[in-house]
Parts: C-alpha cells; sequence; structure tokens
C-alpha cells in the first residue's frame, strides 16, 4: 500500500520526508549537510549525533526556536526554519554565511497540559534492561511507569509484546525525563507529535524509581572536529540502519581498536569504504571547508567524505543530577562506571588550535589553555569565564573533552579536576509546558447572566468578574453611564450584586473570644441583631482586612471580608482559633450565598413591596440586622451602607439570588431604580469617605492614620497589634489620610503623587468626580502638616500639575442622617 | 520544592497542597509591650536543622497542623493536630 508522501517546508524548499524519518533525518536525505552555523564564529555544523544531545540540529518548527530536530518526527505542512541569526562577526571570523532570519517568537500554539500521577516503580528508559526491569517489578504486583523518549519501546519484539500486554505497566512513549527531585517526585515531558506542539508535564511520583537509561556518546578533540560531515557513531549507525541513508563513501573511523573494528563490520555492510581507523591522539586535524574532506595525522593525510568519531559512552543520567537519590536503581549501561573511566588524552594539536571543546559557545582548547594560563585553572571558573557547557546542550557534547584537556593542560589527574555542580532540568524543557495551560479561572455570581443582559461591562476582581458599570443602550460612555446610576442611589434607588464580598460563619462557646482577639473592635458584648463594622490588624499595627460582623445569635457570628480576601481571613481566623485552642467552627459560605445591596431614598418603599418585615428605623434601625422572607425565599437583611445611603444588604442562598434580583428590579421599576457597578459604588464611597483596604491603603497603614482611631478598642486586655496601636496612639503620626478636593472635570489617575512646595509628601489613593460637588474629589495620604483643612496641595500626572485644597469633612452626609432615615 | 508533608488527617501528600505557616512561636502575653509583640512578628530563629512548624492543608482538609521538618534536607519528621504536644528535641 501507498503510504501518503509527507512533505514538508525548509528554509523555503520542500522536503520529502520517509516514513519514520524525523525533521533532521529527512533534510539530511535531501542532501543538506550544514543545518546551522555556529553563534560565535558562524562556523558550519552538520549532524552529530542524532541523539538530542548536541546543539547542532536546533532549528525553529512553526514558530517555535530550539527544537532539537532530530527527535521530531517529520509531519505534512511543517515549517522548518534554520536559526543562526545574532552571528557575531568579529574581524577573525571566516566569511559568514546566513540562512533567512528566523521569524519572531509565534504567539504560542502550544497545548500545554500538566498531569499527576502516582507508581510504584518508575522505569526510565525502554531499552532492553528497561524493559526487563518493568517486566520483574509487574510480576512482583507493582504498578509501573515506563518511559521511553523515543517513539517505540526497543529491543527484543517478544519482550516489547509482553510489556505492552501487561496490566500493570503504563507506557510513555516520546517521554523524557528531566529531574529527580525531593520526595521521589519525577518531572518528565511527554510530546503529542500527532498534534502540533501538545506536551504534557508529568509529576510522577514513585516509590522507587529504575535508571534505564543508558549511555549517549560525547565528543573527540582535534582541529576542526566540528566540520560537517564528522559525526558521533551513534548518528551514524541510527542514519544507516533506522533511515537506510549512507552518510558517506569513504570513512575515517577515530576512537579505541575493538568499537572501531565493530563499526568498521558495519559500514563496509552497508557499502562505506573504510580508509582507517585511528586512535584519536594521533589525529592532528580534520580538513575541509564547509564538509569533511579527509583525516590529517602528523604522517599522512586520509581523503574522506565522512569521519566517524568512536567517543566516550557516558551514563544518561542527567535527570539525576543535583540530586542524593535514596531509592534510585541503576540498570545496564546507565549503571556502567562514568565518567571519570573514559577520560581519553587529547592530541597535542587540541590545545593550540581552534579544536572545538564547546560546540554551543564556540569554546576551542585554545580558549581553555589560554584561561589556565591566566590562572583560572578550576573546572568551575573555566565554565564561567569561557561559557563552557553553559548553553544549549548543557555541557552533554563538552563535558569529557573540557576535562580531559583540563587534565592534560594542568598536569592534575581527572579525578583532581572534577567536573562542574549539574542540577536539573537536563534535558531542557520550555518554560511553557512548565507554565502549564493558560487557564484563567473566573467566578461568575449567581446573577451574572443577568448582568450580562443589562449590558454590563465587565472588570476583574481576584478571581471575579464584576460589572464596572451598565452600558445597556451601548453608547460605550463610561462617564454618562456611571452619573445615570450614580442619579439613580442617591435620588432614587439602585442595586449592586454583592456575592463576591467574602461571607464567613464562625460558631461556638469561643466564638465572641475569637473575635476579640482578631478584630480591632469588640464582639463578644455585641448584642445580636446587631452589625459592627471592624479592620483586622496584624500584630504590627497593620490594616489587614476590613468588614463587617453580625452576631447572629450566642454563639454565632456572619463576617463579610473584602472580595478576593476571604481565603486570607478564613485561615487567618482558623490559625488564631488553633493557636489559641479556641472552640469554633469557621466555614467559608462565599459560594453557597447570593447578596446585594438596596440602596437609595427609595429603598424602604421597593424592598416594602417583597416582604412583610418592618423596614422603619424605629423597628430596624441602621447596623441591625433580620431575618425575613424576601420575595418568597428566606433571607437576612443587613442594614448598613457602604454608598452613604439608606440601604439594605439582602443575603439569600446562592440558588435564589437569581430570583431575587429578578423581584428586586421589578419592584424597582415604579421608581426607575437601576442596576449599579462597582465604578458607581466607588464614587458613592468616597463621597462618604468609606475607605477600600487595598486601595486606600497599603501595607504599613495603621488605623490612626486612616482616620479610624474608634476601630481600636484600647480598653480590650488583648487583641492581635494592641501593643503596638497603644504606643502608636502616643506618638506623633507619620503621615494621614485625608480628604481633598480640585476644580474642574479632569481627575489624575489614582496614585498620582502629591506635592508641596514641588517636594513629595505622600500620594493620591483615589481620585474620582463627585457630581454632589460637582468637582474632582479624592483621598491622599500626606504628612501631618498638609493634614489641615484649606492646606493647598499639588498632584502631578504626565507632568501636569493639579491644585487642591485639604478638606477635613466627609463630602456627604457628614452626619450620616441619610443611612438612618 | 517538592516533599511530601504528612497530613493528621488526610495522610501523606504532596507540599504543593499546603500552605507554609512559619515557626511555632509562644506569643507573648498582653502586659508586654509593644517591642516583645514585633520581636514575635518579625524575628524568626531561622534554625538550619529540626524545628516545629504550621502547616495549613488548603489543598485538603483546611486543618492547621504542627510538623517538624529539618529545614536542611527538607524531611518531616513527625505531624501533629494543633492540640497535640509536641515533643521538643
Amino acid at each position: 500500500m501507498d503510504q501518503p508522501e509527507i512533505l514538508f517546508q525548509w528554509n523555503g524548499n520542500t522536503v520529502t520526508a520517509k516514513p519514520g524519518d524525523t525533521v533532521a533525518s529527512a533534510i539530511y536525505r535531501s542532501g543538506v549537510r550544514t543545518f546551522t552555523y555556529s553563534y560565535q564564529h558562524g562556523r558550519p555544523r552538520g549532524l552529530l549525533c542524532l541523539t538530542g544531545a548536541c546543539p547542532n540540529c536546533l532549528v525553529n518548527i512553526d514558530g517555535v526556536p530550539n527544537v532539537r530536530s532530530c527527535t521530531v518526527p517529520a509531519r505534512s505542512g511543517m515549517s522548518v526554519l534554520a536559526q543562526n541569526q545574532n552571528v557575531y562577526r568579529g574581524f577573525d571570523s571566516p566569511a559568514v554565511k546566513r540562512f533567512p532570519a528566523a521569524p519572531p517568537l509565534a504567539e504560542s500554539p502550544h497545548h500545554y497540559e500538566h498531569v499527576y500521577l502516582q507508581f510504584d516503580v518508575v522505569v526510565v528508559g525502554g531499552g532492553p534492561c528497561g524493559l526487563e526491569a518493568a517486566l520483574a517489578s509487574a510480576e512482583r504486583g507493582l504498578q509501573v511507569a515506563l518511559l521511553e523518549k523515543q517513539p517505540a519501546l526497543g529491543g527484543d519484539s517478544m519482550l516489547v509484546e509482553e510489556v505492552r500486554a501487561h496490566p500493570a505497566i503504563t507506557i510513555f512513549v516520546n517521554c523524557t525525563c528531566f529531574g529527580l527531585y525531593e520526595g521521589n517526585l519525577l518531572g518528565a515531558v511527554q510530546i503529542d507529535y500527532d498534534r502540533p506542539h501538545a506536551e504534557t508535564l508529568l509529576h510522577l511520583r514513585a516509590a522507587s524509581v529504575v535508571a534505564a537509561t543508558g549511555a549517549y556518546e560525547t565528543q573527540f578533540l582535534f582541529a576542526n572536529n566540528d566540520l560537517p560531515g564528522v559525526m558521533l557513531s551513534t548518528a551514524v549507525q541510527r542514519l544507516v540502519h533506522q533511515h537506510g541513508i549512507v552518510p558517506g563513501k569513504r570513512a575515517v573511523l577515530i576512537g579505541d581498536a575493538p568499537r572501531c573494528s565493530t563499526l568498521q563490520i558495519e559500514l563496509q555492510a552497508a557499502g562505506i569504504e573504510v580508509v582507517a581507523s585511528l586512535r584519536v591522539d594521533s589525529v592532528v586535524s580534520a580538513v575541509g571547508e564547509d564538509h569533511v574532506r579527509g583525516v590529517a595525522t602528523e604522517a599522512v593525510t586520509y581523503d574522506a567524505d565522512l569521519v566517524v568519531m568512536c567517543g566516550p559512552l557516558l551514563p544518561d543520567l542527567g535527570f539525576l543530577a543535583g540530586t542524593s537519590p535514596q531509592s534510585v536503581t541503576l540498570v545496564g549501561a546507565a549503571a556502567r562506571e562514568g565518567f571519570a573511566n573514559q577520560a581519553y588524552t587529547p592530541p597535542p594539536s587540541a590545545q593550540s588550535t581552534d579544536a572545538i571543546a564547546c560546540l554551543c559557545m564556540d569554546v576551542s582548547g585554545k580558549d581553555v589553555a589560554e584561561t589556565i594560563a591566566g590562572g583560572m585553572g578550576h573546572i568551575e571558573l573555566i565554565k564561567r569565564f569561557t561559557k563552557l557547557g553553559k548553553s544549549a546542550c548543557q555541557g552533554r557534547m563538552c563535558q569529557t573533552a573540557a576535562v580531559s584537556l583540563c587534565s592534560q593542560i594542568s598536569g592534575q589527574t581527572i579525578a583532581q579536576v572534577g567536573t562542574t555542580v549539574a542540577r536539573p532540568p537536563a534535558p531542557p524543557v520550555t518554560l511553557g509546558v512548565l507554565a502549564g495551560m493558560r487557564h484563567h479561572p473566573a467566578r461568575r455570581t449567581p446573577m451574572h447572566y443577568q448582568h450580562d443582559q443589562l449590558g454590563a461591562v465587565w472588570m476583574d476582581m481576584g478571581d471575579w468578574k464584576r460589572p464596572r458599570y451598565y452600558d445597556p443602550a451601548g453608547i460605550g460612555n463610561q462617564e454618562h453611564c456611571v452619573k445615570q446610576e450614580y442619579r439613580a442611589v442617591r435620588e432614587r434607588a439602585g442595586i449592586i450584586d454583592v456575592s463576591t464580598l467574602g461571607k464567613i460563619e464562625v460558631k461556638g462557646s469561643d466564638a465572641g473570644r475569637l473575635l476579640d482577639l482578631v478584630f480591632t473592635h469588640e464582639f463578644s458584648t455585641l448584642p445580636i441583631g446587631r452589625i459592627r463594622y471592624s479592620v483586622l490588624c496584624d500584630e504590627l499595627g497593620t490594616i489587614v482586612d476590613d468588614g463587617t460582623i453580625s452576631r447572629m445569635d450566642e454563639e454565632r457570628y456572619f463576617i463579610t471580608t473584602t472580595t478576593g480576601n476571604v481565603d486570607f481571613v478564613q485561615q487567618w481566623l482558623e490559625w488564631w482559633a488553633a493557636a489559641s485552642a479556641l472552640e469554633v467552627t469557621i466555614t467559608n459560605l462565599t459560594a453557597g450565598l447570593a447578596s446585594m445591596n438596596l440602596a437609595g431614598p427609595q429603598a424602604r418603599g421597593v424592598l416594602a413591596q417583597l416582604t412583610n418585615c418592618d423596614l422603619y428605623s424605629q423597628n430596624f434601625p441602621y447596623m441591625d440586622w433580620r431575618q425575613a422572607t424576601v420575595a418568597g425565599v428566606p433571607a437576612t437583611l443587613m442594614r448598613i451602607g457602604f454608598v452613604g445611603e439608606m440601604s439594605w444588604e439582602i443575603v439569600v442562598a446562592a440558588e435564589h439570588g437569581s430570583h431575587l434580583w429578578e423581584q428586586v428590579l421589578q419592584a424597582g421599576a415604579s421608581v426607575d431604580l437601576r442596576a449599579f457597578g462597582v465604578e458607581t459604588q466607588r464614587v458613592l464611597r468616597l463621597e462618604k469617605m468609606h475607605i477600600i483596604v487595598g486601595v486606600d491603603t497599603d501595607a504599613l497603614s495603621n488605623p490612626y492614620e486612616a482616620g479610624m482611631a474608634w476601630v481600636a478598642k484600647l480598653d480590650k486586655e488583648d487583641f492581635i497589634g494592641r501593643a503596638t496601636l497603644a504606643r502608636m496612639k502616643q506618638n506623633p503620626l507619620e503621615r494621614k489620610l485625608v480628604g481633598f478636593e480640585l476644580e474642574g472635570h479632569i481627575a489624575p489617575p489614582d496614585g498620582s503623587p502629591v506635592l508641596v512646595d514641588g517636594q513629595p509628601v505622600g500620594w493620591a489613593t483615589s481620585v474620582r468626580f463627585s457630581w454632589e460637588k460637582e468637582k474632582v474629589i479624592g483621598m491622599a495620604w500626606v504628612t501631618p502638616a498638609e493634614a489641615k483643612h484649606g492646606t493647598p496641595i499639588t498632584l502631578r500626572s504626565d507632568a501636569v500639575d493639579y491644585s487642591a485644597i485639604v478638606v477635613e469633612e466627609v463630602f456627604y452626609d457628614p452626619t450620616g442622617q441619610r443611612l438612618k432615615m | 520544592m517538592s516533599f511530601l508533608l504528612k497530613c493528621p488527617n488526610c495522610g501523606e501528600r504532596s507540599v504543593y497542597e499546603f500552605r507554609f505557616g512559619g515557626e511555632i512561636r509562644q506569643r507573648p502575653s498582653p502586659p508586654a509591650g509593644p517591642e516583645a509583640f514585633i520581636t514575635y512578628a518579625l524575628y524568626k530563629r531561622n534554625i538550619a536543622g529540626v524545628q516545629w512548624e504550621w502547616w495549613y492543608h488548603r489543598g485538603g482538609c483546611g486543618e492547621w497542623f504542627k510538623a517538624s521538618r529539618n529545614t536542611l534536607t527538607n524531611e518531616v519528621q513527625q505531624t501533629l493536630l494543633p492540640q497535640d504536644e509536641e515533643q521538643r528535641g
């Protein structure tokens, strides 16, 4: 049967791949020998390792840079570009040849996922040893994960079938393990080549780990060892056996005799003539310009179009770097003795020539020799000074060569030279897959879709979506819309969804004690049916949150917190309860309740249509709450007033929120009630100088500076922050939160600096146009000298100065009559 | 950082599920002045070795519990419910 042709683009030319081809093998098959040019000196580079270890075949695939093309199966429609822009053109550089510049980083087309899994045994490496280890573990009744970085398991086909059929073994192919971390956590990246750029980060917990990762080959040092056509034996074997490509006609082999003679037989069988097998210390130089043409020794030059290095084999244990694993078992080639026994004697020429020790950074033998001669003989210093081993291949190709060279130059033993400290991840991982999916969770209140129908313009507050204001006619003018909503609340009635506020129930015999300890105000003495505002301070007296606390009965309180801070407050309460051994139960009710604030001079008339509850102030005064049936559903009515009008917060079960919202809108239709958003609420509350913690306060604000001395009940024996607040009360203030007003309609942005005589004295926290004052108003932090009524101050924004005057009195209804009507 | 912690309620879980709550300290009693409270709030012993700490099982049962952890190795020796007395070495 005919396989469909695989066609993709390489630098704008069409390349035909055969089934089983990687991107690199297909490009090589099409006749390309130079895949890239080196970054520092623009030297041509071709295929070297074909195992994903070296930096020579990095390409840009579909906008993603630095992809190791020898690891990616060829797929139709790919757009592959060479990457080598930013070549340094020093005066001693050879003529630099360039591929077209790569496109800028693509807006990520990736699909990144994170998966968390647990196994008894994780076997890393799906070759013959890994298969044996997986089977042996599974036969003992253990759950096994088998990770293989290639697309298929390797080894005897009977064994592969047995492993695939075993129910206790889970196989992950195209899956590279990059690190072993504390608690036997393995990080691995699995790539799904059937989908463009689909990567999954596996977090694998394993009781024990088997490393069956085998070994990888590294290069030798001699002049021009980086020419295209000089390859590692693994690469040549893969080209010949896996891809059916014959990479040359006449080959020179370099390495020890047993491996060379085995390879010679393989190559001759593939039709390649082996003209010589040489020991590495006899090689002076590879010869050639763009591609190798031969190998020179002291005595003779061999003509060849292929040079094969049977280089040192190192256990492929990069993922174990930096760990002291207790339960890792090494098997197969990975268990072979590493690196110390793999050192070799580089030819004398390596020290004085451009024999490339580090392919990524073009560090030559000469560079290393000069660094050592300059007094930096320690391997870590050489790495830092020359950048050897600090780039794409993470030192995998250069480690043996560098250490061998250091040993040779300095006369130290290999053990004395040592190695640089390695840390995971190795091999490299994309930042994208570590970051994971682009996932912005959004919380929506029960009335969300009703806001949508009313033309809500949305804003994000913490995880929540809240209407900033409503634009039912779609006119796109924020000021106009906010003004309509503002007028409704001040003159008639308005309603705002406040379901996003945190809602916490505290109950138990120590509930009052806990709240007395945690809040600055006093709650054990609060009568049932009453509500009290308080802030919450830390031990330094800094305001960390605020809210209202309602006493529901003897041992039960209902707390509101600011939007986005409920988890913090809950954990704070729970910690103090645990640390102080208090008998309380703390429940976060935020998601289970819907709440809305009905405010305005006509609010009573609107609400009275929906409930029999007596809403008049003699029986239901300001800062009281009542249980009532509203629009047929059980509700808690809380008479509080953030926006400065008579208002009720109506709290119902979340499933009734949408019903109640609709009922309030209908009941309010006769007075032209309007839904209002956060922006309108901010203007309304600013006129009352009600603070928003985190907007008008910062990480240092205390209640005295914020003008809320009354909230700190220092006559309580103890509460968090009491000792520091008591001291602050005696000391002069360092700064103060004040109101100000300025002429005109233009409000400088929140956060604008405040100047006096050209010197900064503070900053404005909130600035809005007030329709009450027909001026711009705001709050600002200033030094006490400027805090007096009538003091001129200057706000500066974008080099424009705004003259303002400090105002001591609240801008709207200073006596609070409208709250209590 | 990926070590495991044994929640007294839920058993051994990844540290990602927990929030760190700091060293276990004795809060000063009310007659103490602000200096004592500021020292309590800001100055940590920061032991290089085993110390008792607060941990919160945010991704699980919501319990604040006590753990003795070696800060050099992240080995967790013991975890206790808040009402249980820790054995100090």
